[in-house]
């Protein structure tokens, strides 16, 4: 008698641990399932569903102290995270050939402008994906020309830092762009965005960055 | 034969395993907005061809992009945006004669409708004509080309299209 009441909870419970994870398979694949039709079929739709907190991205870094970096500008002159402390920053990961990035830059300079005067500023760091250094001269001045043109076209009005892929992996390993992380007055991330949203949803980081 | 407690035995550890294993697949289906780190193209075919010796001739290659992303085409609209291009390396003993790209579809971003992409999406294939010395080469084509989401962007990459090529 008690051998069969063992048994049939150990059956009892086996089954209830395929049916919920059953469930939560399905749950899961329908979550996924609308989320990739999200994004195919309209940003619009995805930039919507990022404002209401369904696809907001969520860093490992969100929380701590932005890593410290310095890296050159297109002027040659070294640019420190750290000299920033005491102002809310965008690091902003972007690259020339990547589209998205285009979309959102006229957008960050507005931003930039709109907040400057609070003590907001911008860090364009650009990642070519090649892992140029200053030592390979000719992808570094290939890459850093066509930065400048860039620059030049879209009137950025905040420092462009070269040489992004050398900092990507104490940010996570940064490689889908644009990837932005907000960082606050005291050096800490509060916000993160991987991929192009919406103008509304960087304001609101840029916000959240001013204010803690 | 076993025991009727050994069946009953056996029977409960299989389920258990199975039960750890749907579990194991659930919580492997971890949420991510990255997009995927394998290549996002993938050469299909031919991975042998039959030439004439030192005669330029026609091969089609054959490639195909993951659903949901597309790539630049061999002539973007923007100067900044990176062409897709076939190349097949110097003394591999056959040589790229000339290169003839599908030209691209037009789209645009959500966000920025008049800006107007020229990309490949699904497949699509590059119709090269190579002129190959006598002999049994195995050669790696490279196709390089950059690939986007409609929200994110990979680098730049460089895949390999293996072609063993027989001229005779």
């Amino acid at each position: 008698m008690k051998r069969n009441t063992i048994v049939s909870f150990a059956v009892l419970f086996i089954l209830a641990t395929f049916a919920w994870a059953g469930w939560a398979n399905w749950e899961y694949r329908k979550q996924a399932a609308a989320r990739s039709a999200a994004m195919a079929a309209s940003g619009a739709d995805l930039a919507a569903d990022t404002s209401s907190g369904t696809l907001v991205f969520h860093s490992p870094l969100t929380g701590k102290p932005a890593p410290d970096f310095t890296l050159d500008d297109l002027n040659g002159k070294a640019v420190s995270l750290a000299n920033y402390r005491g102002k809310a920053v965008m690091i902003n990961f972007w690259a020339t050939w990547c589209t998205p990035c285009q979309i959102e830059t006229p957008w960050i300079v507005e931003l930039r402008d709109k907040y400057a005067s609070q003590g907001f500023e911008v860090l364009g760091v650009s990642s070519q994906g090649d892992d140029a250094t200053p030592k390979d001269k000719t992808l570094w001045d290939k890459d850093k020309a066509a930065i400048a043109k860039f620059a030049q076209q879209k009137k950025l009005p905040y420092p462009v830092l070269l040489g992004g892929d050398g900092i990507s992996k104490p940010y996570g390993g940064v490689e889908d762009l644009p990837t932005s992380f907000f960082v606050n007055r005291k050096g800490v991330v509060v916000a993160t965005e991987m991929g192009l949203t919406s103008e509304s949803d960087l304001e609101a980081d840029i916000q959240k960055a001013l204010k803690d | 034969m076993l025991g009727r407690n050994s069946r009953i035995g056996i029977g409960i550890a299989l389920a258990a395993g199975c039960a750890a294993i749907a579990f194991g697949q659930f919580i492997s289906n971890t949420p991510s907005h990255a997009l995927p780190k394998t290549p996002p193209v993938a050469y299909l075919y031919p991975e042998q061809v039959h030439l004439p010796a030192g005669k330029a001739s026609e091969v089609a290659l054959h490639f195909r992009i993951v659903e949901g992303m597309h790539i630049n085409s061999h002539t973007p609209h923007d100067d900044f945006l990176i062409p897709t291009t076939f190349s097949i390396p110097t003394g591999a003993g056959v040589r790229l004669d000339s290169a003839k790209y599908p030209a691209g579809n037009d789209i645009s971003l959500p966000s920025a409708p008049n800006m107007k992409l020229n990309v490949y999406s699904g497949e699509f294939v590059v119709q090269t004509h190579m002129v190959a010395t006598p002999g049994n080469h195995l050669i790696k084509g490279t196709l390089h080309f950059q690939a986007c989401n409609m929200s994110q962007c990979l680098p730049p990459q460089t895949i390999t299209a293996a072609i063993d090529v027989v001229a005779k």
